[in-house]
């Protein structure tokens, strides 16, 4: 069975790199961010190298493709090991790209990627300034699940030093530098 | 994005985020399912402890589908949404579960399931979650991810144990934590802000909490999932480290008192059970003779003794009491049931009129 499992992942895997049918893609990614969603599935997913095909489909062309690709990577972030793997690929980069995409499902899964890939060491990157701002403005969204999500972003992984900063953009750009006269 | 006025709850986006998708038809052989499904990836942001009913019979049968979701779980809280847009003659509710694996099972188990002659659409509904819940559910996953790979990851969240929203828009007191503490693989050292006292530290916990949440008649199925997930979804009540928590604080704080639910769905041959059980003790004690013999229940008024007839043999006197008391017995018991058929058909009728309604 746990054999099955391994033949059966690495048989998605092939099919979505030969695969010429954009259909298939998706239902192959889908397939396996769904995998991602359960850990025991885990240390199949990383010696298929999984977690490289999800980083590599977030700069797709298809929303389709990275909403698959970055809920998978939302489903299997939380793991030490895959985090510390995300983190060391430089994936940080890539998922914060996300945020401005115009495909809801894709934003939510990248602002609570981005919650869990937060360490004390990646915590500069994960809640830079530019991603604070984003938060801000999701967290006054038409949509409350969108709404709810940055504002436990905000209150959870931001000081509140950071969230000040990202209200007011003009002063930390120009702290101390004195006006010109004239 | 959505759009539309997010006041209450959030229907805004309840359009887009509910249309079902269309079956996936084109799907290769080896990764056809057992249900025919659309393509979609399922993250914790989109699961909650709420489902949302489409396709409900406008037949006024909300009791009816309350005690068919009620079998998966114990229901916080449930209700029609009237201002939902539903078809014709169908009617929409949302209901709302204790955890979100009892969710996810009655989700399973009744989506696209006849109810009344008509399909249930049964979804996830996380725009109704508060931030609060939102948060929780994250905070839930870490920890089943730190339990189900050995990881101690904890990431202790802050305000986990306020249980009101409101709670969380306070700005100055959480920040005198070091940040180092918030995020990440913390040392516990490092935590000793005295508001931290009250919080689940540590462990990934879900076990004790169950314990507490469980209901005698729905334990069992939660009990069976939950297993497996471990999941607990309501770290809101006040859980101490302590083993066994009061559940008063969790029935206080919600809406609809949690009793209600389970009161309402103790099943009936239970109630009759235990009615009789406790007729069966009132009689012993209230009719009981002068006999001294405990198990020898007397009904009525106590007849001149039988004259005792003597065998001339105590082996013989011994076999004669035994068939006698057997004798007595038996009638004692006769009587008794058709006592109680009357009751039973007495209490019948009022069951059979509510089904009617």
């Amino acid at each position: 069975m746990e054999l099955g499992r391994l033949e059966y992942l690495q048989a998605l895997v092939t099919e979505f790199q030969v695969t010429d049918s954009p259909e298939a893609k998706e239902q192959v990614l889908a397939n396996l961010a769904n995998f991602a969603y359960d850990p025991k599935n885990y240390e199949y997913l990383r010696q298929l190298q999984v977690l490289d095909l999800f980083l590599d489909t977030l700069t797709e062309d298809s929303e389709t493709l990275v909403e698959f690709a970055i809920g998978g990577l939302c489903n299997l972030c939380l793991d030490k090991t895959n985090k510390d793997y995300i983190l060391e690929a430089n994936g940080v980069e890539p998922i914060i790209n996300c945020l401005s995409s115009s495909n809801e499902e894709t934003v939510m899964s990248a602002v609570t990627t981005l919650m869990y890939l937060t360490t004390p060491q990646s915590r500069q990157q994960t809640t830079a300034l530019p991603v604070v701002e984003c938060m801000l403005r999701f967290s006054l969204s038409a949509s409350r699940r969108l709404r709810n999500l940055a504002t436990v972003f905000l209150e959870d992984y931001c000081t509140p030093l950071q969230v000040e900063e990202a209200r007011n953009p003009s002063k930390h750009t120009a702290v101390g530098i004195p006006l010109p006269k004239d | 994005m959505a759009t539309g006025g997010g006041t209450g709850g959030g229907l805004g986006d309840a359009y887009k985020h509910h249309a079902q998708l269309g079956v996936c038809e084109s799907r290769a052989k080896y990764r056809e399912g057992r249900r025919p499904r659309a393509v979609k990836v399922y993250t914790i942001n989109l699961e909650s402890r709420y489902l949302l009913i489409q396709g409900v019979p406008a037949l006024g049968v909300m009791k009816e589908l309350v005690e068919q979701f009620a079998l998966y779980g114990a229901i916080e809280e449930y209700h029609a949404l009237d201002e939902y847009p539903a078809e014709q003659f169908t009617e929409v509710y949302l209901i709302k579960f204790q955890k979100l694996q009892c969710a996810r099972v009655a989700k399973k188990k009744m989506d696209e399931r006849s109810f009344f002659g008509s399909l249930l659409h049964v979804c996830y509904a996380p725009e109704f979650e508060t931030v609060q819940e939102t948060r929780e559910k994250l905070q839930d996953r870490r920890k089943y991810i730190a339990k189900a790979t050995n990881q101690r990851d904890c990431f202790v969240l802050k305000k986990v144990e306020g249980p009101e929203k409101t709670v969380s828009k306070n700005s100055d007191c959480p920040w005198s934590i070091p940040r180092s503490c918030v995020t990440g693989n913390w040392d516990p050292s490092c935590c000793t802000s005295s508001h931290r006292v009250s919080q689940n530290t540590g462990c990934p916990s879900g076990n004790h909490n169950r314990s507490l949440l469980t209901f005698p008649q729905y334990g069992n199925n939660c009990a069976e999932t939950s297993g497996y997930f471990g999941q607990s979804t309501s770290l809101t009540l006040n859980v101490q480290p302590g083993r066994c928590p009061p559940p008063a604080p969790l029935t206080q704080q919600r809406t609809v008192p949690v009793d209600n639910g389970v009161d309402r769905f103790m099943p009936r041959t239970t109630h009759l059970q235990e009615r009789k059980r406790k007729r069966e003790e009132g009689n012993k004690f209230s009719l009981i003779g002068t006999s001294v013999d405990n198990t020898e229940v007397i009904i009525g008024p106590q007849l001149p003794e039988l004259p005792k007839v003597d065998m001339d043999d105590d082996s013989l006197n011994t076999s004669a009491t035994l068939i006698r008391n057997k004798l007595k017995e038996v009638a004692d018991s006769v009587s008794r049931t058709s006592v109680e058929k009357l009751e039973t058909s007495s209490a019948k009728p009022p069951v059979k009129q509510r089904r009617r309604i």
